[in-house]
């Protein structure tokens, strides 16, 4: 039966392989340039540098270093849509085969339909998984200089710097596969998924990922020097001026105004701040592929429930 | 007749609020190459997927083996071939990945039968299935199916979508089959003649009723077209099973389950072939073409 899934989902392992590749070969070429600037530069010197200080060397640095490549930056955030192309694209397969009915006619050699489902899902999910691995090592390494300098909590880089690339892709796959298993028609069924997965992932960045991150909050006095050490790379939820207790004045971004145009002149007494800081990355990572891959679950499971009690 | 090999009971199946198959109560006794024979609808299709446990039955029961296809899938579906009306199978697969997914998904799977098939065939190994003719596709399907070596084989109008030499072939191939090993075979079709040849046992099938059971020696041998004179015929009826009656002013026509010898001298006695009397089951006019 291994024999068989493998021999289904060839053509779409190959092209999940080549997507993979086109990535690679757009990254390493770029990250290893960039990697020799990071170290020709001697940007890692710069690295407690804050922009707030004194240091007009370091500032030059990483401004010129961060111009330079941001243009691959800007590439690289399109990527965040790879874990749910990988994922539709393994799922098509299983939809494709109960479109076409050809589950009848392994259902009706030796094996049970239950062993068929099992290994059809377990082969699309194991696929899954080893090409997510694939894409964050890539990501992961490419981004380095980047995320010394400027960490990996923002939202456009934490969904590409970690463990929650797995549970993108598992969740595309899973809900391809549920739509397909239900719908049996693999085109529709596919982009219907990645479009889904496409608004649920910005859901989670715009509302969800917040209510479930554990946040801080600080207020300090910028007057006393340097922003607080807590608040380095950290997810700067919302920020802005307040009063010494911590209650926001005016409207909440607008983090130093100076000018006649200001409700309060001059450098604002107190800041105060939501966040999460850079140490609570991982566990943000876990909680978020946790929640993620449970939904995935559930879904290949009622998948592989749907095709087995349908009829 | 005590060695079923498939029983059914009752068995009935719904697809939304249409009844695809109801009450159907029937055997296929081992060992025969019976014809399941009912106009298009009449749920020969739904009955051959519920013996091979493709759906689950809404109401009644099929054993096949005495198993059941849905609970004892992994001791029946090995004894088990069946050859579906679209001949599912991989477009893009080739012939020999064909029958390597047979020789991976079955343990019993002999790949001699197999090959010899295919090569007697003619079938070029490592053609597409999707570029074989739609004869050659029935045949890479059922040899699938025979290479298993099943205990029972279904085949659902295999022959309903090819053409008279591809429908003849596929036909002594199953012949040849069923020669060369014991198994119980049954084969759906809305028309009778190509089955004639092949089969032994015969069932009909209609609105989801069995209308006829028996084997096709008895069927030829008990039925008969009496035509005589206008009225009488409660007569016969009192004797012998009218199956279907018609009129003309001076003439009746009967067909009828006879039940020994007509004696009765004013009626003069024709015999049937089994097209006509499946059709008079069915209830079409095929005595004009007799008389």
């Amino acid at each position: 039966m291994i024999w068989l899934g493998w021999r289904q989902q060839r053509t779409e392992t190959l092209i999940a392989a080549a997507l993979l590749a086109l990535v690679a070969a757009i990254l390493v070429p770029s990250g290893i340039e960039m990697a020799h600037a990071y170290s020709r530069d001697g940007l890692s010197h710069c690295l407690g540098f804050n922009k707030a200080g004194g240091n007009l060397a370091c500032g030059n640095v990483i401004g010129s270093f961060e111009q330079r490549f941001s243009k691959y930056s800007s590439l690289v955030d399109w990527f965040t849509l790879l874990p749910g192309l990988i994922g539709v694209v393994l799922a098509a397969p299983y939809a494709l085969e109960l479109e076409r009915g050809t589950n009848r006619l392994a259902w009706t050699q030796s094996i049970t339909r239950r062993r068929w489902v099992t290994t059809k899902l377990g082969l699309a999910a194991g696929s899954a998984l080893v090409a997510a691995t694939a894409l964050i090592l890539l990501l992961v390494w490419w981004r380095q200089p980047f995320v010394r300098l400027d960490g990996r909590m923002d939202n456009g880089v934490f969904d590409s710097q970690g463990v929650v690339i797995i549970g993108y892709t598992l969740f595309a796959l899973g809900l391809a596969l549920a739509i397909g298993a239900v719908w049996r028609r693999a085109i529709p069924a596919v982009m219907v998924a990645f479009v889904g997965y496409f608004v649920a992932r910005i859901f989670t960045d715009i509302w969800l990922r917040q209510r479930f991150a554990p946040t801080e909050s600080l207020t300090w006095r910028p007057a006393n020097g340097p922003d607080p050490a807590r608040l380095r790379h950290a997810w700067v939820i919302t920020e802005g001026p307040s009063d010494k207790f911590g209650h926001l004045l005016g409207a909440g971004k607008a983090s130093v105004c100076a000018g006649p145009g200001c409700p309060f002149p001059g450098p604002p007494n107190w800041m105060h701040a939501v966040f999460v800081p850079a140490s609570d990355f991982w566990s943000l990572q876990f909680t978020e592929l946790g929640l993620f891959a449970a939904i995935a679950l559930a879904l290949i499971a009622f998948a592989g429930w749907w095709t087995l009690h349908r009829e | 007749m005590s060695d079923a090999a498939i029983r059914a009971d009752g068995l009935g199946k719904q697809y939304g609020s249409n009844w695809a198959l109801r009450d159907a109560t029937l055997e296929v006794p081992a060992g025969s190459v019976t014809a399941l024979v009912g106009p298009n609808g009449a749920g020969k299709t739904t009955l051959l997927k519920l013996a091979v446990g493709l759906t689950r039955p809404s109401e009644g029961t099929v054993n096949v083996l005495g198993l059941e296809p849905r609970k004892d899938e992994a001791e029946l579906m090995p004894r088990l071939g069946f050859v579906a009306q679209e001949h599912p199978l991989h477009s893009g697969f080739s012939v020999k990945d064909t029958l390597t997914l047979g020789r991976r998904l079955n343990p019993s799977w002999n790949d001699e039968i197999a090959r010899k098939r295919i090569e007697h065939l003619d079938i070029p190994l490592d053609r597409k299935l999707g570029k074989l003719s739609g004869g050659q596709q029935a045949q890479v399907a059922l040899t699938l199916a025979l290479a298993k070596q099943p205990d029972v084989l279904l085949l659902d109008e295999p022959v309903a979508s090819l053409d008279p030499l591809a429908r003849r072939e596929f036909l002594n191939s199953v012949m040849e089959a069923v020669s060369e090993r014991e198994m119980t075979v049954v084969l759906s079709s809305h028309i009778v003649t190509d089955l004639e040849r092949v089969c032994d046992h015969l069932i009909v099938l209609s609105h989801a009723r069995t209308l006829l059971a028996a084997s096709i020696d008895h069927v030829l041998a008990s039925h008969r077209l009496l035509t005589g004179p206008r009225g009488g015929d409660d007569v016969v009826a009192r004797v012998h099973n009218v199956i279907r009656e018609s009129h003309t002013e001076r003439q009746t026509s009967l067909v009828v389950n006879a039940n020994g010898h007509v004696y009765d001298s004013r009626w003069e006695v024709h015999e049937l072939d089994l097209e006509e009397i499946v059709l008079a089951y069915l209830g079409y006019r095929a005595l004009e073409a007799v008389t």
